[in-house]
């Protein structure tokens, strides 16, 4: 096959080292290069270069890096792009997600990845890349890697369509009509999952709804005097410098900031705290953030002794354009860290 | 309740001195023909054409599809629509198969009409490109809708019913090919013979949106809007009960042709005393106001309870707004304690992302899909139109538009189209034809 492809890896896969130099910038070096390989042993075209890059430079200076790794591209020529595999970390998940998200946007190619499904990349970018399910860790390299590249020479020969359930990637919420291969008609169909879902036998709706995960409302606590309360937002409140570099949408991390001590949170003027939420308009949380984070009132009520003690820490992350799942794990690890403090009651506030 | 069809197999179709059926050719006396149409004053100009599968033509745009046939003893194939009230169902009805007649504006379409490709890549999408099909083209005097994207489209589609019962007569005194027996016996009837087979309605929701006269489905000439849902015989939709509306966009449609053969209720049939014991045909309708739409799905919920069905299968003619009658339908019934299957398509948009349904549940747990109405398709030039090709960019065919900032207009200068599978004649088949499904890519 007379195809090109370039592979990202990140700086232990590209044998540049371990955590150490996981500040390592993106690089471009000629052939297939470490792990790189794997991906050359079933491609049946070239992999003529591979882009390795230290996942935390593409962490923290994930704009710079993808400018950087696109100009990089800019003259050469080539047919598809390949992203790790990722297997479940994260970091370097985030990064084949976020460079082949805009290699895809660049250069009109296929990008193709592998992540675990706790990899956070995956639910992040499947809509945006072709992933496929892999491995804990390194040690399913050649299989994660076999899958990515059968893929690749199956949509660089062949005019598809590309089903999800035939070829195996993470479905992507990309819904297409597809005439059946065997004509089967829209009433045999009907009529088979009827008898089916009739006599208790499993059948698969064309059109699965999704669940909604409901949570039931906790009962009330009738007495808060003795109650440790803390409050978690998403309304994006955090110190002016926004040291976690949470992201203004479709957010990823969360931060926590201490408050012991404070009245009110101070604002943005005063070089406290501002909000980096990308989903309103910033004036009057910027002008009080208290308004969104109400330290100053809870500050009262404990005064007041309505409430036992307001909790040292609030939790705070950005919930514009977040996926539900990216909500739902960041709400699990808040949680816990909550418990571990001793947290009894939390007062949840929305912008 | 007992219908035999007898079967008349059209293998040819050609213009001849005397209309006639011998040895699967129709012949067809255009003058004659032509008169029927003619009987309407508001026919103002008409002509009729021969279409076969894999005849280079495109036919734009489409607003009716009819099955020729024949009441025995001359009975109107359409009571209540183009006769006297009388009972649809019973007795003896003649059919000429494999073959339609199509109604086709000489000039105007509108949000409800659509196309269908004869051969090549656009012919899969439609059922009506592997018939043999008679096409009337036609244009009226109907004035006050010539402009409106909404169009009745009375006159056409009426003269497209007399135009079949005229052809229909063709077979009048002949021995049919072959005899259908459709025959389900009084329900209390069936206790003891059927009793280990469950009890299966199909709930049917015709489009009947429009509140005002002229745009719904009927059934027996009564606007489906005005009605709540009510237990029919499978043979009355089966034998000209229902006539098809002009409202819905076009792939969501259901032809009279397609009330004619309806495959869901040919399918039940064909399980009623194998798997299942088929009740028949609960005909419900789709609302514009919440509290309709709750009360039909309640009706239905009640009527299939009453009669002890355990299983169910709904189909909604449309899609957006009615799929909300569509899911409370399904939830109603699966509360009820009924098992049941809906029958729909999808509106994902242009690039597949969008919620597929505009009301879902997750009670609907099983879910037959028919294609996407947004699906852009592209298809290359015709070698003959047959209509007027501009009426789906300019009319306002749900498929068409008169111009696009990234895909341009619709109808291109060398007479190719793109176009969305919403302006596909009937091409989602939720009547039980399609062949496509929806998947994830």
């Amino acid at each position: 096959m007379d195809k090109k492809a370039i592979v990202y890896i990140n700086q232990f896969f590209g044998q540049v080292g371990g955590e150490e130099a996981a500040d390592h910038p993106p690089e471009i070096k000629e052939g297939a290069v470490g792990a790189a390989q794997a991906l050359a042993a079933e491609f049946a075209g070239d992999i003529t270069h591979t882009v390795i890059c230290g996942d935390n430079f593409m962490s923290s200076n994930q704009e710079e890096a993808t400018a950087r790794i696109l100009e990089m591209l800019e003259d050469i020529d080539f047919d598809i792009f390949f992203a790790g595999p990722a297997f479940q970390a994260g970091r370097y998940g985030n990064a084949c997600g976020a460079i082949g998200k805009a290699v895809k946007e660049e250069f009109a190619v296929p990008v193709i990845s592998s992540m675990n499904e706790e990899n956070p990349g995956g639910e992040m970018f499947k809509k945006d890349i072709y992933i496929f399910p892999g491995g804990r860790s390194g040690a399913k390299m050649r299989e994660d890697a076999k899958k990515m590249a059968e893929f690749g020479n199956e949509i660089l020969t062949s005019e598809g369509p590309f089903p999800a359930d035939e070829y195996g990637f993470y479905k992507r919420g990309i819904r297409h009509q597809y005439f059946r291969p065997d004509e089967k008609t829209a009433a045999e169909r009907a009529l088979d999952m009827l008898l089916k879902k009739m006599k208790g036998e499993e059948y698969t709706s064309e059109l699965p709804i999704p669940e909604v995960d409901r949570v039931d409302i906790a009962p009330a606590i009738e007495d808060l005097s003795q109650v440790k309360v803390a409050l978690v937002s998403s309304g994006g409140i955090v110190p002016v410098g926004n040291p976690d570099r949470i992201q203004s949408a479709s957010a990823t991390r969360w931060g926590k900031y201490n408050i012991a001590g404070m009245d009110r949170l101070e604002n943005r003027a005063s070089e406290g705290f501002k909000t980096i939420h990308a989903g309103f308009d910033p004036a009057a949380a910027d002008e009080d953030p208290n308004r969104v984070v109400p330290v100053d009132a809870l500050r009262k009520f404990e005064e007041e002794g309505r409430i036992g003690k307001l909790h040292d820490e609030f939790y705070v992350t950005v919930g514009t354009g977040t996926t539900v799942g990216e909500a739902a794990r960041m709400g699990q690890e808040i949680a816990e860290d909550l418990k571990d403090a001793g947290v009894q009651a939390v007062i949840l506030t929305s912008t | 309740m007992k219908l035999e069809l007898g079967n008349f197999p059209v293998k040819e179709i050609e213009f001849g001195e005397q209309t006639a059926y011998q040895d699967g050719t129709l012949t067809i006396n255009k003058e004659e023909a032509l008169s029927v149409v003619y009987e309407d004053d508001h026919i103002i100009d008409a002509d009729l054409k021969i279409v076969e599968p894999g005849d280079e033509v495109r036919l734009v745009p489409v607003k009716e599809a009819i099955e020729p046939r024949y009441r025995e003893g001359g009975g109107p194939v359409f009571p209540g629509v183009t006769g006297e009230l009388m009972q649809a169902g019973e007795g003896q009805t003649k059919a000429l198969k494999d073959m339609s007649v199509l109604v086709v504006g000489k000039h105007w379409g509108g949000f409800q009409d659509g196309l269908i490709d004869m051969a090549g890549e656009g012919a899969k999408y439609t059922y009506f490109s592997r018939l043999k099909n008679v096409v009337l083209v036609a244009d009226t005097d109907e004035e006050f809708e010539k402009r409106e994207q909404q169009k009745k489209n009375r006159a056409l589609r009426w003269a497209g019913m007399r135009l079949s019962e005229y052809l229909g007569r063709a077979v009048k005194d002949l021995e049919p090919e072959e005899v259908q027996e459709l025959e389900l016996p009084p329900i209390a009837d069936r206790i003891c013979e059927l009793e280990d087979l469950p009890g299966v309605v199909l709930v049917l929701q015709p489009q009947s949106q429009m509140e005002e006269d002229g745009y719904n489905d009927l059934s027996y000439g009564w606007d489906t809007n005005h009605m709540l849902p009510t237990l029919m015989h499978p043979n009355e939709v089966l034998d000209g009960a229902m006539i098809s509306g002009s409202f819905m966009p076009c792939s969501s449609k259901w032809s009279t042709y397609d009330f004619q053969n309806f495959p869901l209720i040919r399918k039940l049939y064909e399980e009623h005393g194998e798997t299942l014991n088929f009740l028949g045909v609960i005909m419900s309708n789709l609302n514009v106001s919440l509290e309709e739409k709750e009360r039909s799905a309640q009706f239905v919920a009640q009527i299939a309870s009453t009669l002890g069905a355990e299983g169910a299968i709904v189909a909604e003619e449309g899609y957006g707004n009615p799929d909300a009658d569509y899911t409370a339908c399904l939830v109603a019934l699966e509360e009820a304690g009924i098992d049941t299957v809906g029958v729909s398509n999808e509106a994902t948009g242009r690039d597949g992302t969008s919620q597929p349904l505009v009301a879902m549940d997750p009670k609907a747990d099983a879910l037959v899909s028919t294609g996407n109405v947004s699906e852009l398709i592209e298809l290359p030039p015709m070698e003959t139109v047959i209509g007027e090709l501009e009426a789906l960019a300019r009319d306002g065919l749900s498929g068409g538009w008169e111009d696009d900032e990234e895909l341009g207009p619709s109808v291109r200068e060398d007479g190719s189209i793109i176009m969305e599978n919403n302006a596909m004649f009937c091409g989602d088949g939720v009547t039980g034809w399609s062949t496509k499904t929806m998947k994830e890519f």
